[in-house]
C-alpha cells in the first residue's frame, strides 16, 4: 500500500442514507432508524471489528466477531432491501473482510497499528529498496554467496553441493528472522502494556521501534524468497534465464512498483 | 410469486432445483432424469434441440450439434486452439476478442449457447410447477454455480449467459461451497471440511471451515481444464488408433460413436473390474469394434491426470495454513469422483474416508437452490463466506503486474491503486486490469482494459487518482476512479478482454427474442400442418372406402364436388408457410366432410352390429 493510498482522517459522525439522521462513525447501524450505514471514512480496524487497539488479540474473539457482524452485513441479506442499503451492505461487508484478514495476520496487525497511529506504513517505497542498517553485514555476504552460486550452477556444478551451500547461506538469515520474530512479540506486548499509562512519547518510541524490527522482518522474508527462489532453480537444473534469478538482492521489492502514468 | 431455483451448469450434464416445503430437491422430467445433457443442436428444419435429443442428434450429424461448450466460456479464440482440435465444431472469432462456435450455418457465442441450456432447465422447472399446480410457476431468478477456480472472465459470461435466457442471476456461487451448503444441511456441523470436486471438464478443491452455520471458504485451488472429458479422450485415442490402423479413418460420426461407447466404459469400470468398449456396426464401421478393457488398464492410463489435481490440493492447504491431518471431514462431488482410483487417491492424501452420502452429480444444484432459497427469503441460519480464487492486479512499467486484491481473500472485498500521471496536462491515464498468479503481465489472465478520463490539468505527477477495485459476492469485478486532490469522479470505460459488452448481451437479449417469437411461429405452423394432415388422411380415408359407391348415394348433390374442392385447397395451403390458410382450410374441410363422416359412421355402425369387424369395410 503506498503512503498515500488511504487518507486516514477520523470523521466523527457519518450520515444515514435512509433516514438522514447523523449516527456515530463506530455504529453499523443508525441509531435512529436501525438501518445498515453507509462506511464513512473509518479507518480502523480494532473499532470496527469491537476490538481493543492491542497487538495481542483473543484469536477466537475476533472470529466470532466477524461471524456475527457478517451475518449483519452480508449481501445475501439485502437482497430485497433499498438500493442504499444494498450498497452500504456491499462496503460494509467488504471493509469487514479487509479489516479481519488485516487483524489475523500478526505482522498485517501491526502495519495497520502504526496507520492509524499516524507512521509511515512499514513497506512504503524507498525503504524497501534499502538495506536497513542492521542487515548491512548479512546482506554484502548473502549476495556474494548467492552471485557465487549462480556462477557455478552456470559452469554445472553438481546441484547437491549447491543445494547445501544454498543451506548453509540461508542460516544467518533464519537467525535474523527468529531474533526479529522475538521482538516483535516483545515490543507487541510492551504497546499492550503502555497503551493506556505511558506518556504519548514513550508510546511514540515503541511505535518507531516496531516500524524498525518490522521493516527489517520485511526485508529479511524477501531475503528467503530469493534464496528460495535459487533452491528452486538449482532443483530444476535451470540455466540462468530471465530477470527473475539475475536481480540484486539490494531491489526485491521491484515487482511491487508503484504503477505510473501511460499514455 | 414467481419462482426461484439453483441451476447447476455443468460441462456435461446439467441440472436444476429448488427447496420445496420439503427441503430443497433436483426437478427431474417425467422418466425420473435429472440431468439434462449440456448439448445443443440445430435441426434441419433450424430450430434448437437441448439436451438428450441434441445428444442423439451428435451421433448422426456431428456438425450440426456442440457440446462441452462450459470449456469456452470467458476465453478468448487465443487460448482454446488445442481444445478446439479436439472438437468436431468450428470455433473462431478475432484474435483478442469473444470467441464464436460455429454450428450449420450459424454463429454463437459461448454464453448464448449456455443460454439455450439455461433456457431448457428453466422451461422443465417451469413445467414441473405447473404440475404441482403452481399459480405462478413461472421461473425467472436463478442462483448458478461456477467452479470454484473461475476467474472473472468466466463468471461473467456465466451470468451473461444467465441474463441472456431470461433468468435475473441472483448470485453466481462455486460449485464446491454449494455442495457444501447441501451436505451441512441437517447437521449442526463444525470443523474443517475439504471438498474435491472432479466433474466433466474442471476440477476444484476447496477447504472450509463451518462454524454456528457460517460456511467460510479459507482457500480455494483447481484447473478449468481437468475433469472425466479428459478421461474419455484417453480412451477414445485407444480406440480411434486401433480403428486407424484396421482401416477406419477417424470421421466425425466414428468420433461420436466411439466417445459414446468410450463413456459408457467409463462408467462400467467404476462398477466392475472389465468392460467392454463396443463401437458400431454403422455405415462408417461395417463390423463392430470390440476391446475388453480392465479396471486397472483404465486407471493406469488415467493415474498421471489423477496425480494432477493433487498439486491442486496441496497448494490451497498451503494457503490455508492446514495440514491434511486438519481436516475433519472430506466431501466428493462431480460425477468423476464415482472412479475408484480418484477415491483411493483423495481418501490416502486426507488419510480418511470420504463422504459421498449425497448424489455427486446432484449436490451442487441442491446447494445451488439453498443459497436461491437464503437470498429470497432472508433467513440466516445459513451464510456462505466464499473467497475470490485468483489474485487481481494492474500492469504496472515494465509489464509487471502489481497485485491489489490476493487470492483467497474473502468476497466481498476491495483493493485501492494510487496512479498519477507522468506528462504535463496529462489527462489520460490507461489502466490494464488482470487476474492471476504470475509476476508478469504476459502470463495473467487479461481481464479488462481502461482509460482514466477527465483528469484536470496539472503538473505531471500532482494528480492522485484513486483507482477502486471491488470485487462484490459474485466474485465479478467493477471498477470507480476519482481524482483526489479535486474529488472529480472519473469516467471509465471498461473493455472486457474476452467478454460481450452489455451492449452486445442487450443485442443478443433482443435477437433471442425475435428468435424466440420466429421459434414459437415455427412451432404452431409444424402444429397446424400436422392437425392438417390428419383431416386430409381422414378424408381420404372415406373417400377410398370399399362401399363408397353406396356412401355416395347418400350424400346431397354437390357436396362430394365442394369435399373435393375443400381437400384440394387444404393440400396446396399445407405445402406453404401460411398457418392462417391451414388452419383456414383444415376448418372448411371438417366443416365439408361433417355430413360424410356421419354418413360413414352410422355404416360402420351397423356393419359392427351385423357382426361384421370395422376393421374389414
Amino acid at each position: 500500500m503506498s503512503p498515500d493510498s488511504i487518507p486516514i482522517r477520523p470523521v466523527d459522525k457519518v450520515e444515514c442514507r435512509t433516514c438522514g439522521a447523523g449516527a456515530p462513525v463506530d455504529e453499523h447501524f443508525c441509531p435512529n432508524c436501525s438501518r445498515i450505514l453507509a462506511l464513512g471514512r473509518h479507518g480502523d480496524f480494532f473499532a470496527f471489528l469491537g476490538l481493543p487497539r492491542q497487538l495481542t488479540i483473543d484469536l477466537q474473539q475476533l472470529e466470532r466477531n466477524f461471524r456475527d457482524l457478517s451475518r449483519k452485513f452480508h449481501p445475501d441479506y439485502y437482497y430485497n432491501a433499498s438500493s442504499q442499503e444494498r450498497l452500504a451492505s456491499l462496503e460494509r461487508s467488504s471493509y469487514l473482510n479487509d479489516a479481519y484478514r488485516a487483524l489475523k495476520n500478526p505482522a498485517a496487525r501491526i502495519e495497520h497499528l502504526l496507520a492509524i497511529e499516524g507512521l509511515p506504513p512499514a513497506q512504503s517505497e524507498g525503504s524497501t529498496t534499502k538495506v536497513p542498517p542492521a542487515l548491512l553485514e548479512e546482506v554484502f555476504a548473502l549476495n556474494e554467496e548467492l552471485d557465487d552460486i549462480r556462477d557455478a550452477r552456470e559452469s554445472g556444478a553438481d546441484p547437491a553441493g549447491l543445494r547445501q551451500r544454498l543451506d548453509a547461506a540461508r542460516q544467518p538469515i533464519d537467525r535474523k528472522r527468529d531474533e526479529h520474530e522475538a521482538q516483535l512479540h516483545e515490543l507487541s506486548a510492551k504497546w499492550d502494556a503502555e497503551r493506556d499509562t505511558a506518556s504519548n512519547d514513550q508510546k511514540r518510541q515503541t511505535l518507531q521501534a516496531l516500524r524498525t524490527v518490522l521493516l527489517e522482518r520485511n526485508y529479511i522474508n524477501n531475503l528467503l524468497a530469493t534464496i528460495e527462489r535459487e533452491v528452486a532453480s538449482v532443483g530444476a537444473g535451470l540455466p540462468t534465464s530471465g530477470s527473475s534469478t539475475t536481480g540484486q538482492i539490494g531491489d526485491p521489492a521491484a515487482a511491487s512498483q508503484k504503477p505510473e502514468a501511460r499514455e | 410469486m414467481s419462482k426461484v431455483v439453483g441451476i447447476d451448469l455443468c460441462t456435461t450434464n446439467s441440472l436444476v432445483a429448488h427447496v420445496g416445503p420439503k427441503g430443497p430437491e433436483v426437478i427431474r422430467d417425467a422418466s425420473g432424469d435429472a440431468l439434462v445433457p449440456s448439448v445443443v443442436s440445430i435441426g434441419g428444419d433450424g430450430r434448437i434441440y437441448v439436451g438428450r435429443e441434441a445428444q442423439r442428434q451428435l451421433l448422426v450429424s456431428p456438425e450440426r450439434a456442440v457440446y462441452s461448450v462450459k470449456r469456452f466460456m470467458g476465453r478468448g479464440v487465443d487460448d482454446v486452439q488445442e481444445e478446439a482440435a479436439l472438437l468436431p465444431f468450428r470455433v473462431g472469432g478475432e484474435p483478442g476478442g469473444v470467441l464464436r462456435i460455429g454450428i450449420a450455418d450459424r454463429e454463437f457465442t459461448p454464453p448464448e449457447i449456455s443460454a439455450f441450456v439455461l433456457r431448457e432447465l428453466k422451461h422443465r422447472a417451469e413445467q414441473y410447477f405447473q404440475e404441482q399446480g403452481e399459480f405462478d410457476f413461472e421461473v425467472d431468478r436463478a442462483v448458478i454455480t461456477v467452479p470454484a477456480y473461475f476467474n472473472d472472465a468466466q463468471r461473467t459470461a456465466t451470468r451473461d449467459a444467465g441474463r441472456l435466457a431470461g433468468l435475473e442471476v441472483l448470485r453466481i456461487i462455486s460449485e464446491p461451497t454449494a455442495a457444501s451448503l447441501a451436505y451441512g444441511l441437517d447437521k449442526k456441523n463444525r470443523g474443517t471440511i475439504a471438498v474435491y470436486d472432479l466433474g466433466g471438464g474442471t476440477f476444484d478443491i476447496s477447504l472450509l471451515k463451518v462454524e454456528d452455520g457460517v460456511f467460510e471458504v479459507l482457500a480455494t485451488s483447481g484447473d478449468t481444464h481437468l475433469g472425466g472429458d479428459d478421461f474419455d479422450n484417453l480412451l477414445i485415442q485407444l480406440v480411434l488408433r486401433d480403428l486407424e490402423l484396421s482401416g477406419h479413418p477417424a470421421t466425425p460420426e466414428l468420433v461420436q460413436a466411439v466417445r459414446k461407447a468410450a463413456i459408457e466404459a467409463k462408467l462400467e469400470l467404476s462398477e466392475q473390474e472389465e468392460a467392454e468398449i463396443r463401437v458400431g456396426p454403422s455405415p462408417a464401421l461395417p463390423a463392430a469394434y470390440r476391446r475388453q478393457i480392465t479396471r486397472a488398464e483404465f486407471e493406469e492410463s488415467i493415474g498421471p491426470l489423477v496425480s494432477r489435481t493433487m498439486e491442486p490440493v496441496r497448494q490451497a492447504l498451503a494457503d490455508a495454513g492446514l495440514l491434511p491431518r486438519d481436516i475433519d471431514e472430506v466431501v466428493l462431488v462431480g460425477g468423476s469422483t464415482r472412479i475408484p482410483l480418484v477415491r483411493r487417491s483423495v481418501a490416502d492424501l486426507f488419510g480418511r474416508t470420504p463422504h459421498s452420502d449425497l448424489n455427486p452429480d446432484e449436490v451442487v444444484a441442491l446447494g445451488a437452490a439453498v443459497q436461491a432459497d437464503i437470498l429470497i427469503s432472508g433467513r440466516r441460519e445459513m451464510l456462505l463466506l466464499d473467497v475470490t480464487p485468483l489474485s487481481l492486479g494492474i500492469e504496472t512499467m515494465g509489464g509487471v503486474v502489481s497485485k491489489i486484491i490476493l487470492r483467497n481473500s474473502t468476497i466481498p472485498a476491495t483493493g485501492r491503486e494510487m496512479f498519477t500521471t507522468g506528462v504535463d496536462s496529462q489527462t489520460a491515464v490507461d489502466v490494464h486490469v488482470l487476474q492471476g498468479e504470475r509476476e508478469l503481465a504476459a502470463d495473467c489472465r487479461s481481464l479488462a482494459r481502461f482509460k482514466l478520463r477527465g483528469i484536470p490539468p496539472m503538473p505531471a505527477g500532482l494528480p492522485r487518482i484513486e483507482v477502486r477495485f471491488q470485487i462484490d459476492a459474485n466474485g465479478i469485478l467493477s471498477v470507480a476512479a476519482r481524482e483526489l486532490r479535486t474529488g472529480i469522479e472519473q469516467t471509465i470505460e471498461v473493455k472486457p478482454s474476452y467478454g460481450l459488452t452489455d451492449q452486445e448481451v442487450e443485442r443478443m437479449l433482443i435477437e433471442s427474442f425475435e428468435h424466440a417469437e420466429a421459434d414459437f411461429e415455427a412451432r404452431l405452423l409444424i402444429d397446424a400442418r400436422n392437425e392438417a394432415e390428419a383431416v386430409v388422411t381422414a378424408t381420404e380415408k372415406h373417400l377410398r372406402r370399399r362401399d363408397f359407391s353406396e356412401i355416395e348415394q347418400e350424400l346431397l348433390p354437390g357436396e362430394l364436388q365442394r369435399v373435393d374442392e375443400a381437400l384440394q385447397s387444404l393440400k396446396e395451403a399445407v405445402n406453404g408457410t401460411d398457418r392462417e390458410r391451414i388452419q383456414q382450410q383444415t376448418h372448411a374441410l371438417n366443416h365439408a366432410t361433417q355430413h360424410l363422416a356421419e354418413i360413414t359412421m352410422n355404416r360402420s355402425i351397423r356393419e359392427a352390429l351385423a357382426g361384421k369387424n370395422v376393421k374389414d369395410v
